[in-house]
């Protein structure tokens, strides 16, 4: 992990709201895995005050990039859409635990919702490349919030999409496309980042086919490095006590869990 | 006197505070670096004057339910809620790497009643190495007793005493600002016995979300810090410099070198770097050369003739 000066390649609206910022950041480049996120300044000065996590959305260690989507909705995207090419902005990465990987010749299923879908792009890819089965499920509010096929491609063998609205593919929830995806599939590796409604269904359609389940979760977080310990989650205690009780730190211990770890919250 | 001897020899920033020999007077805050683990690798703590742990409690504390962060303009809300290992796991588990930093460490402890906080400071009086206590009363994120120490004088009295006739480690007595007069609450730490007094902790603070029209924190209130509260900080520290006697360290969103002298100038004779290292984890060590440039420029050979020299 470094505090790596990244400079803005591109920064453009990919699907309504939703902007695609590739960054030349060699070191984070090189060192990030799926799953893993930046903590990202987006202007000088304190007001946006803290950084911006995101999620890492793919990589090119030879061109020395990374990718990262984001959906402009409070101070801090906005303030970054509309940083210029150009713009040089201080960001921590990679930071927190990636995905891993499940036995050679697992099929896997990933389950992406709204601003959750870039690890799902990072992973897929990895995934692929390495000889896995790999579908991906993506769901949104309306066809204009989905990403492009260009903009997936060589993430995986199947790409199933829902929306809310009927306005692109399934009308309905994304797990009811796990749910297919399972039953006709047999796929035993689930992995998931979205709403926390979301992902907290999919983990229990996941169990419900005794697929193993790996969630990607977001919090309010302010430092990304387990010193503010403010972005915690309730986990269960299977294996006794951690050490702080029953809340772990997302930032370093996670953002990447067992679902079954997780104790769901309403 | 000035610029032209800068290059030859540097302003001397090593201090002494309450019998703690300093390499210079920034410090990280408690609840900001954890217990030093995390920071190592991506600064230098022995760059440092020293680091504060975070709140270290008798029990384990799992602390409040999230949402526990808040953004807001220029400073952040937290309701952490002392989340801790407990003082067992700490000595056992937290204390040998802290142990093995080239840095001052400075244990901040908090209790419910004045018998916890007597009874970790003697539990830590055994631990060789500590620096001095920082005694929490002040925290804004507990319900029980803690937090209402530092409204009374007479009970920050009481806890201060308590902890003082226990141990030979200095005592530094965190202050909260939400009090009405917080140089009386200082006057009364000094008398019982405090051999420097820390301010300001968080101010309390809430953020509501209107469209569901609920609080944004999962405790309902916070503590406000960043450089939203710097003003208020500095102002409290002037305050308390005119009222006692013994050192100050000042806190309350430093940002910058420029922030910490402006707290050494006030009258703090070392400062705390808190939230800053949220957003830069570099913040401290970057504070300490920035001091050092500035008290080269002004040509001062010693960072103890900025301490109380404003000019009113």
């Amino acid at each position: 992990m470094i505090d790596e000066t990244v400079r803005i390649l591109t920064n453009r609206e990919v699907a309504e709201d939703f902007y695609l910022a590739r960054l030349a950041a060699p070191h984070i480049a090189g060192e990030a895995l799926p799953g893993q996120f930046v903590n990202l300044k987006v202007n000088a000065g304190v007001t946006p005050f803290l950084r911006m996590p995101l999620s890492v959305c793919d990589v090119n260690p030879d061109a020395g990039y990374i990718d990262v989507l984001y959906q402009e909705a409070g101070p801090k995207t906005q303030a970054l859409c509309k940083q210029p090419i150009g713009e040089e902005l201080s960001c921590l990465g990679p930071l927190g635990h990636p995905f891993t990987h499940p036995d050679k010749g697992t099929d896997c299923v990933l389950v992406g919702g709204g601003i959750g879908v870039p690890p799902m792009i990072f992973l897929g890819r990895r995934l692929m490349r390495e000889g896995f089965d790999v579908a991906l499920l993506i769901g949104a509010r309306s066809a204009a919030k989905h990403l492009s096929d260009e903009l997936l491609e060589g993430t995986a063998l199947r790409i199933g999409r829902a929306t809310d609205d009927g306005s692109l593919g399934h009308c309905g929830l994304v797990t009811d496309l796990l749910r297919q995806e399972l039953e006709s599939t047999g796929s035993k590796a689930v992995y998931t980042c979205g709403p926390h409604a979301m992902i907290e269904a999919v983990a229990d359609v996941s169990r419900e086919f005794d697929a193993a389940c790996q969630v990607s979760l977001e919090e309010y977080m302010a430092c990304g490095i387990g010193i503010c310990v403010g972005c915690v989650v309730r986990v269960e205690n299977a294996d006794g006590k951690t050490e702080y009780g029953d809340y772990k730190r997302i930032c370093v211990d996670g953002p990447v869990f067992d679902a079954r770890e997780i104790c769901w919250e309403h | 006197m000035h610029a032209k001897f800068a290059g030859s020899t540097s302003v001397d920033l090593s201090i002494e505070i309450a019998g703690m020999a300093l390499r210079n007077p920034v410090l990280l805050a408690s609840g900001t670096c954890n217990y030093g683990q995390e920071l190592q690798s991506i600064t230098d703590l022995s760059q440092l004057g020293g680091i504060v742990t975070k709140t270290i409690t008798p029990q384990p504390r799992a602390g409040n339910r999230p949402q526990r962060i808040v953004e807001t303009p220029a400073g952040m809300l937290n309701s952490i809620g002392l989340q801790n290992p407990g003082l067992e796991d700490f000595v056992e588990n937290k204390w040998p790497f802290l142990e093995s930093l080239d840095t001052q460490i400075v244990v901040n402890i908090a209790g419910h009643t004045i018998e916890e906080f007597a009874d970790m400071a003697a539990r830590l009086d055994d631990v060789q190495g500590i620096a001095a206590l920082e005694v929490n009363i002040s925290c804004p994120n507990v319900k029980a007793g803690g937090a209402n120490f530092a409204n009374s004088p007479s009970a920050s009295a009481e806890v201060i005493g308590a902890v003082r006739r226990v141990t030979q480690h200095p005592v530094i007595a965190k202050l909260s600002p939400n009090v009405t007069d917080i140089a009386e609450i200082a006057r009364a730490a000094e008398e019982a016995g405090a051999d420097a007094l820390s301010l300001i902790n968080t101010l309390v603070g809430m953020a509501i979300d209107v469209k569901n029209r609920r609080p944004l924190l999962g405790n309902i209130t916070g503590g406000l810090s960043g450089p939203a509260i710097k003003p208020v900080a500095l102002a409290m520290i002037w305050k308390v410099a005119q009222a006692v006697r013994i050192p100050l360290i000042g806190l309350g969103g430093i940002c910058t070198a420029q922030d910490a002298v402006e707290f050494l100038v006030a009258g703090a004779s070392a400062v705390q770097v808190g939230t800053a290292s949220f957003v830069n984890p570099n913040a401290g060590v970057e504070i300490v050369e920035g001091i050092r440039r500035y008290g080269d420029e002004c040509g001062i050979q010693h960072i103890g003739q900025l301490i109380g020299s404003l000019q009113t």
